[in-house]
Order: structure tokens, then sequence, then C-alpha cells
């Protein structure tokens, strides 16, 4: 097994020391900094999130893999900073003006960067212009939001008329997610997405930003 | 009021469901470990805090239930917001465990906070001279509103800086707000959450106890015990209690009757429908519908099919049994894997004789009993039950065979299995989504290779396993067994296969084309929707005549009637139109209509009889088979009458009176003296894969080759299935 693999595997098991270890060991041997991002650690979290679709594994394994592949960017991001790697895709992540919720937007945030984007967490009771000037501000792909409650749901459709206001509507991939949101309300609020969990936003989110950008 | 003299506590194993960590994950000790590491410092940022004040109900929250004016309590309470600013912390740093931990064990937190403030409750009841109805909190029982109110009577943000978000949430995150509604009656306290009330069933709080319900069957008397949400017929299939679900579970077959001997279990709508009103008032009741949400006694009215007879044997020999052990030979095992039974056979790989069969039920039966439900519940969270099931069977089937017959383990070689495309792809653990819908594409249809311990999960036996390839989702490996079995892929005339189950497969061909299809016959075949329909189990009416105008039975092991299996409806609908009290139409005469053809009486008096429901199901089922074999003729393109052999598959066809099923023109008459019964085919042909050098080949060669005709869309097949709807010979 390659040094990546290994990486992959490990991360795959939570074992955050050892990834540490490989990540420095991997780059000491000279290999590219961006292929032990995508090779070891993001394939680490895509298998690890594909089992907890599955139902092969539950949260604990998942936040130990994400904490495990937290370390290991750690290392490799001065390296990547140097050789100037763009992220596959950026997004504004935030919980809906209204709503204090945090947990699920949490996950959603661990989850998207483990599919290798840049992300800038608004964190709870966002304004509609927060999630937009900021989505303007880093140049973001993707606006996710988050309401867990049937009162503050209707905010997210506040966003989205005014990013359409504002002409911006288009630029931008907008997901939604949360407890009492479905497809239909998605379909509603004219989102592009609804995810019910955060591992399916992460493969969404990264595939919509591929095609997005293949365009 | 407010007080912040409060204990609180974190409930350990509360927040380890919270976060879906369980005993059997290879983490356990890790999470455990982090939070005690955690939990002193999460403790001394608890801030618990605790507001009440009395009031009416305001026009605001004023509802049929709630009216005006009704005396609550409003409660506010809170642990602070340090624990949520930890949390976050934790995230952002990536240390993404702990920030889950302590969010969960800020909640085991603060809902225990409520059992500390209920002597409050208690003196605000006492003061008032009240009691408490009901406890109310939104967004499940009032509205958001609810959380509004509270916090402004409460003076939350004046006595302690809490603040109210647009969405009407309380910050900080970690707070509550309730209403407990007051009554007149001071003996009254129900200041619980009543979890059975609540419906957020993915809710980790929820703690509902499991309900006893004691068990009669006979004499002998057993203790179930019953989650929430789980039906009686689940719990009992927990225990083992095999019996078949022929319609999954979905209250429609009416198979799993029980009686409710003592408590009360309310009456469905399924009840309804399957029960007479004073049935119902007895106590009758479906199992798989019943969820009792109080102990009960219950009287099985459904037999066990501990004592199932399995019609397994497709030429039964045990001659020579010894002789190949005593030559010590190599020996193989063949399976086949039906969807109703398993059968597993030993035998000399050198002579090919059969030393020993062992025949069982698939079990997966109590998830569904045919391909669609197991399809159904494999995509709804069941597919590694399903699989476990399966390999359960097969390694306990195969422990059997080798155990009894006192060989080791080492001396068997090869093992081949035949099963149709669902139950191979339950056994290889494969996704079933697309097994179910358009365009039905299967994940795998190829000869599989590999070793005993990969496919069973078992290390029993270090012997290769094949498994028999397929030709599309509906025609299976079975088939190709079957095809195989009677040389057809050899032949220079034509052949024709039937297996008769819940789907009939035909194939037809020759040495160089074949063709074949499945039809959705349903379970009438097998008893299924059948009034008193039943599985091939002792009792079961099998044979019918009908001599002046009375029904003669003959039963299975000769025992008392006690329902009628496949072959027994098939005689039946055939004797009646020979005595003219079915018409072509189907219809039963006038004097039967209502309450249907007695054919016996059971020993308590009980008339088993056929319904005109009944008749109704056969005609749907044998013109589906009919209609299959007309429209592949015609594709095929050639007449019947070319074809040399009919061989009539599985263990309902070899039972089968063939000349009745040619009456009841569910086979035709063409067909009349070449129909030979070959029993079980799919593990004749893993039997002969077994024992010939090009078998395997054989088998790709007939799956690869075969032409698989779809039915669902095919115009002919439909005009056939109306023209065959009848009872007319020809």
């Amino acid at each position: 097994m390659s040094i990546v693999q290994e990486i992959s595997e490990f991360l795959q098991k939570g074992r955050a020391k050892n990834v540490k270890a490989l990540v420095q060991q991997a780059l000491d041997e000279g290999i590219d900094a961006k292929t032990i991002l995508d090779e070891g650690l993001l394939n680490g979290m895509m298998v690890i999130g594909g089992k907890f679709k599955r139902n092969e594994v539950f949260v604990p394994e998942v936040l130990v893999a994400a904490r495990a592949m937290n370390a290991g960017v750690a290392i490799l991001e001065p390296k990547l900073v140097e050789m100037g790697n763009e992220p596959i895709g950026k997004a504004v992540v935030g919980t809906v003006k209204g709503d204090l919720h945090d947990i699920g937007k949490n996950l959603v945030v661990m989850m998207l960067k483990g599919a290798g984007l840049e992300i800038c967490d608004l964190g709870v009771d966002v304004e509609p212009e927060t999630f937009i000037a900021k989505a303007e501000e880093i140049g973001a792909d993707v606006i996710c939001m988050s309401a867990l409650l049937t009162t503050t749901m209707p905010n997210m459709k506040g966003v989205i008329e005014l990013l359409t206001e504002k002409g911006l509507r288009d630029k931008y991939i907008v997901m939604v997610g949360g407890a009492p949101v479905n497809d239909s309300f998605a379909e509603e609020i004219g989102a592009d997405y609804y995810t019910p969990d955060a591992a399916t936003a992460a493969e969404v989110a990264k595939k919509a930003v591929e095609e997005k950008k293949a365009n | 009021m407010i007080t912040r003299d409060l204990e609180f506590e974190i409930n350990r194993d509360e927040v380890l469901r919270q976060i879906d960590c369980y005993e059997d994950s290879d983490l356990y000790e890790e999470i455990i470990e982090e939070y005690e590491e955690i939990l002193d410092e999460i403790k001394s940022l608890c801030e618990p805090v605790f507001l009440m004040e009395y009031g009416k109900i305001g026009p605001e929250l004023a509802s049929d239930e709630l009216l005006e004016g009704t005396p609550v309590l409003m409660v506010l309470y809170s642990i602070g917001e340090k624990v949520s600013e930890y949390s976050t912390e934790a995230f952002r740093r990536g240390d993404y465990l702990k920030g889950m931990l302590s969010d969960a064990m800020a909640d085991s937190a603060l809902f225990s906070l409520e059992k500390s403030f209920t002597p409050y409750l208690k003196e605000a009841c006492a003061a008032h001279h009240m009691g408490i109805r009901r406890r109310l909190e939104a967004p499940q029982d009032v509205s958001m509103t609810a959380q509004k109110i509270v916090f402004e009577k409460t003076r939350a943000k004046e006595l302690c800086g809490m603040g109210l978000s647009t969405g009407y949430m309380l910050d900080p995150l970690k707070s509550n707000a309730v209403l407990y509604v007051l009554t007149k009656d001071r003996e009254v306290f129900m200041h619980q959450h009543n979890c059975r009330n609540c419906d957020r069933y993915d809710c980790k709080m929820r703690n509902i106890p499991d309900v006893p319900v004691k068990v009669v069957k006979g004499s002998q008397i057993g203790t179930i015990m019953v989650k929430e949400r789980q039906s009686i017929l689940d719990a009992l299939m927990e225990r083992d209690a095999s019996f078949t679900a022929v319609c999954g579970g979905k209250g429609k077959c009416g198979k799993c009757k029980i009686r409710v001997l003592d408590g009360y279990l309310p009456v469905t709508s399924f009840d309804e429908a399957c029960f007479t009103e004073s049935e119902q008032k007895e106590g009758m009741r479906l199992a798989c519908k019943a969820f009792p949400a109080e102990p009960l006694q219950i009287e099985l009215c459904f037999k066990s099919e501990s004592d199932f007879m399995v019609v397994s044997d497709y030429e039964e020999s045990s001659e020579g049994r010894t002789s190949a052990i005593e030559r010590e030979d190599d020996l193989g095992i063949a399976i086949d894997i039906g969807t109703t039974t398993i059968a597993v056979q030993l035998l000399s790989l050198k002579t090919g004789e059969k030393i020993l069969t062992h025949t069982t039920i698939n079990h997966q039966r109590n998830m569904g009993a045919d391909v669609i439900s197991r399809i159904k519940a494999s995509t709804e969270g069941k597919k590694e039950e399903l699989r476990a099931s399966v390999r359960r069977d097969l390694s306990e089937g195969v422990r059997h065979v080798v155990q009894e017959a006192g060989i080791l383990p080492e001396k068997v070689k090869k093992i081949a299995i035949a099963g149709n495309t669902t139950m191979v792809h339950l056994l290889m653990g494969y996704n079933c989504k697309s097994l179910g819908v358009y365009p039905f594409t299967p994940v795998n249809i190829a000869l599989i290779e590999d070793t005993y311990e990969k496919i069973i999960g078992d290390d029993f036996l270090s012997a290769e396993v094949r498994i028999m390839p397929g030709i599309s989702t509906f025609v299976g490996g079975d088939i190709v067994a079957g095809l195989y079995a009677c040389d057809i892929d050899r032949k220079e005339a034509c052949s024709l296969l039937i297996d008769l189950g819940t789907n009939g497969e035909i194939a037809l061909g020759n040495c160089r084309k074949i063709m074949a299809t499945s039809t959705a016959a349903g379970p009438a075949f097998e008893g299924g929707n059948i009034t008193w329909g039943v599985g091939s189990i002792e009792g079961a009416i099998a044979g019918v005549t009908i001599e002046n105008g009375a029904a003669v039975v003959r039963t299975i092991g000769d025992k008392k009637p006690t329902g009628i299996c496949g072959t027994g409806v098939v005689e039946s609908v055939a004797e009646l139109i020979k005595a003219e009290l079915v018409d072509e139409t189907g219809c039963l005469d006038d004097d039967y209509f209502d309450d249907g053809y007695p054919l016996a009486v059971m020993e308590d008096g009980t008339k088993i009889v056929l319904t005109q429901q009944d008749i109704r199901e056969i005609q749907l089922a044998k013109a589906a088979v009919r209609a299959g074999v007309e429209t592949l003729f015609l594709r095929y393109g050639i007449s019947k009458e070319e074809v040399d052999h009919v061989y009539l598959a599985g263990g309902f066809g070899f039972k089968l009176d063939c000349q009745k099923a040619i009456e009841i023109g569910m086979i035709p008459e063409e067909f009349s003296g070449k129909i030979e019964a070959i029993g079980n085919s799919s593990l004749g042909g893993a039997v002969k894969c077994l024992l010939q050098e090009d078998g395997w080949e054989r088998a790709s060669a007939i799956g690869s080759r075969s032409e698989e005709i779809n039915l669902s869309a095919d115009k002919d097949f439909n005009q056939f299935y109306m023209d065959y709807m009848f009872f007319e010979r020809g």
C-alpha cells in the first residue's frame, strides 16, 4: 500500500496521530502536497462519508475521521499556500435569521471541508444581507442555509429573493437543509438543492461545483 | 420567580446515545475517554437558571383544546450559553468530537433540570390549589408564539439577560420554555413530557419502556417485550417464532391472527377489513398492525411454521449414502436459495452420489414473503439484516449436513449455489435499489467465485464457492440452473421450462436460441392471498375431488385439515368447473357466492371454504402464467406443437396434477403428455455443475446467451392476459 493510501486508511479509522505523522513523512519523501490532500485526506473522507450515508458507520466515526483530516490539513496548509493551491470551490454556510441552532450547520461545515471546499462559517441567526455580502466578498460558489424551525424556514426564501433582486441568483448554487425542510420546500422557494444529511450535502456540493466550473 | 439554586446532572449513556455511539462501536472506549476528559470542564460551564410565572392563556395561544383564560404555569429554564460557546469553538478548531460531545452533554444537563425544579412546580400548584393536567412545549404541542409569551411573562430579559430571536427562539440556545396547563383537580400532577404522545420518533431522548405481552399458545405461555413502534408480529419474530407474513406485514393477507385475552389493543382499519364486528369484540386482531401501549395477554391463532413440510427433493435418494464417505471421495455441496425455502445437499464429487439433503425455511420470509417485499425491506435499511439471515441459514444448513454425515469439513472441496437474482443480491450484500426501479438493472449477475468465508461469512469450510450466473433481474441463476439441468442448451428440439412460484419464470429454447421471461403470478400458488391459504404444512388440503356435489379432500400428512395449499386451490377450482359450480367467467354458483364453497370442516367445527375472491386470485395467477407462455411462443416464433418437452419445476409444480392445470387453462392443452415435473431444478442444476467439467462454462453461456422478454409493457401479453382470465380449456 502506498503511503498516500495509508493516510486515507488511517483517516478512515480516525487515527489523527498516524495521519499527522504520515502526512509529514509523505512531504519529506517529496510527495506533492496536492496529491496527499486529494488522494489521502479527501479520499478518506469521501469513503467515510459514503459509509455514513449507507448506515455502515455512525456520527462518532465521521467525527474522528474529520478530526484526523483536520490534523493532516494543518500540516499540509503551509505547503498548499506556498504552491498556490486552489480549493475545488468556496461556500458560505450559516443558520438563517431568527434561528440559533448550531450543531447541524457545524456538521455540514465539517463535511464540506472534507469534500475539499473552502468554507466561510457565518454562524447562526445570519441576516440575509450577510449571506450575500460574504459570498460576494470571498467569491463563493455555494450558499448553504440551515433552518430547524418552521418559523425560521421562510427566511431561506428571503435570501433567495434578495439574490434575485440583486441580479445575483444565477451566480450561486443555493443549498438548503434542516429538520423541517424537504425537496418540495426547496423547489417552492427556488433553491437548487435540498439534502437530508451533512454527508449528502458534501457530495452534492462537490458535484455541483465541479459541474459549474466545467461550464 | 427566579432561582439559580438547581442541581443538574449529565447522564453518560444518554449523551452517547444522542451521538449514536453504541457499545459495539470500535470507538466506544475512545469516546468515553474524551467524555471523561471534558466532563469537569463542561460541568463548570453549566449555569442553570429557572424562571416561573403563573398566568392565563391569552387570545394568541387560545384554541379549541386550550381555551382562553385557562390557568397555566409558564416556565423557562436554561443552562446558559457557555457550553454552547465551548461546542462552537471546538468545531471551529476542528475538534469535532469534543464539539459534538459537549453539545449533547449540554442537552443532557438541560433536561436533567426538570427533575430539580419539580418541587417548585408543586409549591406553585399548592399555592393556587390546582394540579397539572398537561405539559406543552413548542413547536410540538403549541406554536412558537408560546416561547415569546413565556419569555416576556417570566421577564427573562430583565432578570437574567436572556434573549429572543426573531423566530422566537430562546438565547442561550440551551434553554427551554414550557407551559404547564393547570386543572382544579389537585390530585393530578402530569408534569412530565410523555414521549408516547410525541411524534418526534427520531428524538434521541425518546424513552418509552417496552411493553410486556404474554403469549399463550396451546399449553405454552411465554412473554415477549414489544418495543415502541414495533408490531407484535415483529416482536414474535425476533423471538424466532417463524411465521409467514405473506404480505410482508402490511396488514393485507390476514394471516397473523391473534386474540387479545386480557388488556386493551385498539382496533385498526386493517382489523376492520379483516374481522367481523363480533370477531373484533372477541379480541381478534392482526399481529402485524398491533402496537400495544399497555401490557397484554394474547393467544396466537396462526400456525407457526416449525412444522413446515418442505418439498425440496428433486429425486431424493439415500442409496450408497455411506459408501462415498467410506471411500473418502472429495465432496461437494449444492445449494438452492429459494425465496421460500433453502435446500442444501451434500454429494460425492467423484460419483455424484447424494449423501444428505437438508431443507429449511428461508428465514428472510419474516421480512417479506416475495422478492418485491424483500427488495423493499433491503432498501429500507434491512439490507444487512437480510444478508445475515440468509448467511445464517446457509451456514447452519452446511454445518448440519457435514456434521450429520460425520465427515471432516476439509473433505468439502466445492460448493455451488443457485438462486434468483434478488436472493443472490441479498446474499452478496449488493444494493437492491436498482432491482426495484425501472430499468431494473442488476448489480451483478455474472458467475461469482470466492471463498466460503467471504461469501457465507463463516470459516467452517475452506471450500471454493461458485454462484450460478443469471439472465436478468427477473430471470436469475435458478432458471439458468434449471435450463442446464434439463440440457435445454444441448437439444436440437425446443423445450419449455416453467418454474412456478410467486414469480412464474418461463424459458423456451434449444441449443441455438433461448428466450426467457418472468410473469408476476402472485402468491396464490403458494397459498398467499387465499382466505384459507397456507403453505405446504401438515394438514393443508392438497387434493380435491367433488363427488355428488360434495368435496372430498386429501391433506398433507393425512392430518386433520387446517387450510388449503396452492395445489389444493388449483384442484378445487378445476373440480368446481367440472361440477359446473363455477362458470367460465369464474363466477361461483349463487348458492355459494356469499359464503364460499365448503371444502372441509376443521376440528372445532369451522368450515374451510373457497371464496369467490379466492377464485379471482387464481384467475389472475393462472392468466399471468398462461399469457407469459403464449407471449414467449409468439416472440420465439414457433408453435406449441413443436415443443418436445415441458419441464415443470418448483415444489408447487412437483405436486401439481398437470391435468387439473390444463383444465383451468393455466397450461395449454397441446402440452398434454409432454409434461414432466422435475421438482427443484435449481438445486439439480447446481449439483450437475459440481459434477460436470464444463458445467460452469455452460451455465455462463446460458446466462449470457439467453434473451429476456420484458412483459410489463408488452401489448400481446396484456391481450393474452385478458383472454386467458376465463376458464376455458385450450
